[in-house]
């Protein structure tokens, strides 16, 4: 019989530091996601968690983990050739054929930045693949910006709006992205964007309401939620919300279904 | 085939499917309550008829011989996740309709949701005949003939006690076997036609009132009455989520095994994340959590018919006294004011 | 009206005597605290009759008719015969004939008992029918005992302030398989308890048994049967706790895991260890005083003579009672008022 929950052992090819907080491993693995899936990482001892993938390729894979939580911990031990276990890939990721041509506008809030963040690189290396990207993202602090070199290196790709709540440091704004969603052109885009909002849950649900103060209309508004999952194979329950379990019908969702369900 | 048998009877049958069989059933554990000098009904192995609890609804539920509340989905060592064995014995579990209509409730979930099977609840469930416990009084919390549990027509054997007897109704020709020697009676299960309480589940008709029932103010109620302990789900016949940990045999060492426990939604951290979000903080969202999925969504995922069986168990365990009956028809009532208020 | 009354006798008849002159009061037995309620209308009927029409509830749980005059006792004794047979005499067993006389003896005092798990949700042991056992052994005897027992350790009825301290306990057994981590007993060991729980990096929970109370809140707060009670009863016990004005002081932790065939063999014990402490000479002293003057060692010696120990039991080596702070020098006296036990000469 075939256990869907086995995790599959997968050697670390390459650790990169990008922060002090944040690495990226690079790791062997026939595993195929889409922009947006997400695998359950595993490590011995300490338990799984959902982990997005933020680069792939033929033979391999790139997650970069911060640490936060006990798996984070313990993977920030590991060395290359060492061994982790994944499994995957799961949901529904980005319907990235729908933004090929389009004026892209990217709204992310924090960790949010990683599930966005292949796609992005695919915007980034091919300048043709969207007509125009937006990029708004936002941080607490400063400590709390994740993929900073990679997000210095778009500002000449991207329209790009960095803020961080309170603080001021150089070339970066300050508040919060709700304030900057109605200096995006939607006026100029026609009918012709979408727009992906991803972060916690209180900062996609006023960027939802403030994208509809610019008439946005909800079919064009992606999100990406993130859930505690114990199996992401819709058994364990911990996702559900409504009728939806975001490890099976997310964790890519349309606003105009997103933005009924109430966890 | 029906036949008649003496307990002494069946107990000599019971020897002998034991070579072949494990045989689950309502078994009581005196005094082991929650209460001082009351006991607890639970599903173990039995040995003999006499062990088995044919007069009182046990406390927790069948659901526990096919999804244990504690199981070891694989042991590990560092580089390497070894699944947990099963045994392959066949299962014979004494079920009433709730019950059974229960294990199929949950089947959906285990065995279809997503397109994926769980592995551990399938090469359990296929190990089990069902031996269907005749149900025609119910108690004072049941309402299976209001959610359509109370017959259950897909078992290998019916069985009703009476007076020191069995009465069994065999459908299972392999088990059939068994009776050779018993003599015949002709025997059919009956069913509760009427329970003491007769529920009305509310249509909630779109999701502009569901989402109006949600922000309702009926939830608050339970911020003061509901403590949070998860007796509900852990009796409920249906609830089927679950949390994984990985435990290890020495503080130093590298093997381990991965269990999986029931989880509660109840329960205050069934929503944490490792980033430190969470949701459903309080009682009466957690409260509304359950009941909508009992109730409705459920149901709108998988079509056929809502997550409850009309077992009461949540209402009988629940220590403080929140009856999930009376609860559902405060929704109806919620659903009937915010239904007015639009038409208005 | 007659100035020539033995109050001594009244007193041992359990007529107290009242500020004004020639009027007692009854105090009729409840033994465990529980009787059926017809007999309230015992109590009123005296009350009404013979009483000043008013009714006390006792401190020690006794149905008290205050105002009876001296000269009524008798009709009074003569009407609570039917009761004291039917209470003591047959619903506890006491080796006694109810008669026409009253109450024989008030050295043994009502066996107090909390209501119990009868009862209460928290009630660990049916405190009552326990109560009305002991009441066969103590009762009726000149030898003076305050008993009391509480159906948990957290001790409702101040079990704790008798000479002996009774509280039902259990040891708990724990389902690890059962067991889903949800803290719920560690949070109420640590709200209603001695904070003996913890959950583990398994998620499991760990338990210092060393501080266990065996209160089984573990087990009323568990969603899933994974802490249960050990169907064995135990009882844990308090000695020496006492109020008064002399030296009030709590009772000290005595015997803990015993069970109820140990308690009842310790309170055979207890007239022939005061007859012994007495040197055979009733006096009107509190239990306690006796242990005080025998000493822990000697106490306990006498007291579980022929007495086996179940496998769990524990017992004080010794007891070091605090006294009340302001009569700490309580002891300290001349040496001629020393007090001695055993053969006097």
């Amino acid at each position: 019989m075939n256990n869907p929950i086995k995790p599959i052992p997968c050697k670390i090819l390459e650790i990169k530091k990008e922060t002090a907080l944040e690495y990226t491993f690079k790791v062997e693995t026939d595993i195929k996601p889409d922009h947006g899936q997400f695998l359950q990482l595993s490590i011995p001892k300490i338990g799984e968690a959902p982990i997005s993938v933020s680069a792939f390729g033929d033979g391999w894979l790139d997650f970069t983990i911060r640490s936060v939580g006990k798996v984070t911990e313990e993977i920030f031990a590991k060395r290359p050739g060492d061994v982790l276990f994944l499994r995957g890939p799961y949901g529904n990721g980005w319907p990235i054929e729908q933004f090929r041509g389009k004026n892209v506008v990217v709204i992310v809030g924090g960790t949010g930045l990683a599930p966005v963040r292949s796609m992005l690189r695919v915007f980034a290396e091919d300048p043709g693949f969207a007509k125009s990207v937006t990029l708004i993202a936002g941080f607490k602090n400063e400590e709390g910006i994740v993929f900073r070199g990679e997000l210095e290196s778009w500002r000449d790709k991207f329209n790009t709006y960095y803020t961080l709540d309170r603080d001021k440091i150089d070339n970066w704004n300050v508040g919060f992205v709700t304030e900057y969603v109605s200096k995006v052109p939607f006026g100029d885009f026609g009918d012709n964007y979408e727009v992906i909002i991803v972060g916690p849950p209180p900062m996609m649900k006023f960027t939802g309401m403030e994208a509809a103060k610019c008439g946005v209309p909800d079919e064009k508004i992606w999100v990406s939620f993130e859930r505690k999952m114990s199996c992401a194979i819709g058994k364990c329950g911990h996702c559900r919300i409504d009728e939806v379990y975001v490890c099976l019908d997310g964790p890519v969702f349309n606003y105009t279904q997103a933005k009924y369900l109430v966890d | 085939m029906g036949y008649k048998v003496s307990f002494e009877q069946a107990n000599k049958i019971f020897d002998k499917l034991w070579d072949k069989y494990d045989i689950y059933a309502p078994k009581r554990f005196e005094g082991r309550g929650r209460y001082s000098d009351t006991d607890i009904v639970r599903y173990d192995k039995v040995n003999t008829v006499e062990e088995i609890v044919f007069d009182e609804k046990s406390d927790y539920p069948a659901k526990e011989v096919l999804a244990p509340i504690s199981q070891t989905l694989f042991y590990f060592t560092e580089d390497e996740y070894r699944e947990s064995k099963c045994s392959t014995r066949p299962i014979l579990i004494f079920m009433r309709p709730c019950d059974i209509n229960a294990m199929h409730h949950q089947e959906k979930i285990y065995l279809g949701n997503g397109g994926y099977t769980d592995l551990y609840y399938e090469r359990m469930n296929e190990r089990v005949k069902i031996v269907m416990m005749e149900c025609t009084e119910g108690w004072d919390t049941c309402f299976c003939v209001s959610m359509g549990a109370n017959k259950a027509e897909d078992y290998a054997v019916a069985v009703r006690c009476e007076n020191g007897n069995l009465l069994v109704d065999i459908k299972d020709s392999e088990l059939d076997a068994y009776f050779a020697e018993a003599p015949a009676a002709d025997f059919k299960p009956d069913y509760i036609e009427k329970n003491e309480i007769e529920l009305q589940i509310p249509e909630i008709p779109n999701r502009e009132v569901l989402a109006k029932l949600k922000a309702h103010p009926m939830w608050e109620e339970y911020n003061k009455r509901c403590i949070s302990c998860g007796s509900c789900t852990v009796a409920c016949s249906t609830c089927t989520c679950f949390t994984t940990t990985d435990i290890i045999y020495h503080e130093n060492g590298e093997a381990g095994e991965r269990k999986r426990t029931t989880a509660s939604c109840q329960i205050k951290g069934f929503a944490d994340m490792a980033g430190g979000h969470t949701f459903r903080t309080t009682a009466a969202e957690r409260m509304r959590y359950k009941v909508l999925h009992k109730f409705h969504d459920y149901k709108a995922r998988f079509k056929d018919y809502h997550m409850c069986v009309g077992c009461g168990r949540c209402t009988s365990r629940c220590p403080e006294f929140i009856s999930i009956t009376a609860t559902v028809n405060k929704m109806s009532k919620a659903i009937d004011e915010i239904m007015a208020s639009e038409n208005n | 009206m007659n100035h020539d009354i033995d109050i001594k006798k009244t007193r041992i008849n359990c007529f107290r005597q009242s500020k004004v002159p020639g009027e007692f009061m009854l105090q009729m037995r409840v033994p465990g605290a529980v009787i059926d309620a017809k007999y309230l209308k015992v109590v009123m009927e005296i009350a009404e009759k013979w009483g000043n029409g008013t009714f006390h509830l006792g401190t020690r749980q006794t149905l008290n008719a205050p105002g009876i005059k001296y000269e009524n006792i008798p009709a009074v004794n003569a009407y609570i015969k039917d009761y004291i047979h039917d209470v003591d005499q047959e619903m506890c067993g006491c080796d006694m004939e109810a008669d026409e006389t009253g109450y024989p003896t008030i050295g043994a005092r009502n066996v107090m008992a909390c209501i119990g798990n009868s009862h209460c949700i928290k009630g660990n042991c049916n405190s009552t029918e326990l109560a009305r056992k002991i009441e066969k052994l103590v009762f009726p005897s000149h030898y003076h005992i305050k008993v009391a027992v509480a159906g948990c350790p957290n001790d409702c009825v101040k079990a704790n302030f008798n000479d002996f301290g009774i509280m039902g306990i259990y040891k708990m057994d724990y389902n690890y398989d059962r067991c889903i981590g949800c803290g719920a007993c560690v949070d109420a060991c640590e709200h209603h308890a001695t904070g003996v729980l913890s959950l583990n990096k398994d998620n499991k929970v760990d338990k210092d048994t060393c501080c266990c109370v065996g209160c089984a809140e573990c087990v009323l707060a568990c969603p899933t049967s994974a802490w249960t009670r050990n169907p064995k009863k135990l009882y844990r016990v308090t000695l020496g706790g006492r109020t008064g004005k002399q030296n009030p002081r709590a009772g000290k932790l005595f015997l803990n895991w015993v069970t109820e065939d140990v308690l009842l063999g310790m309170f055979a014990n207890w007239q022939k260890f005061s007859a012994w402490a007495l040197d055979y000479k009733p006096e009107y002293l509190h239990g306690g005083h006796l242990i005080d003057r025998a000493g822990y060692k000697t106490f306990v010696k006498h007291i579980f003579e022929g007495v086996e120990f179940n496998p769990e039991a524990k017992m004080a080596d010794d007891i070091y009672w605090a006294e009340n702070e302001q009569r700490a020098n309580i002891h300290v006296m001349p040496l001629s008022k020393h007090k001695t036990a055993g053969p006097q000469e």
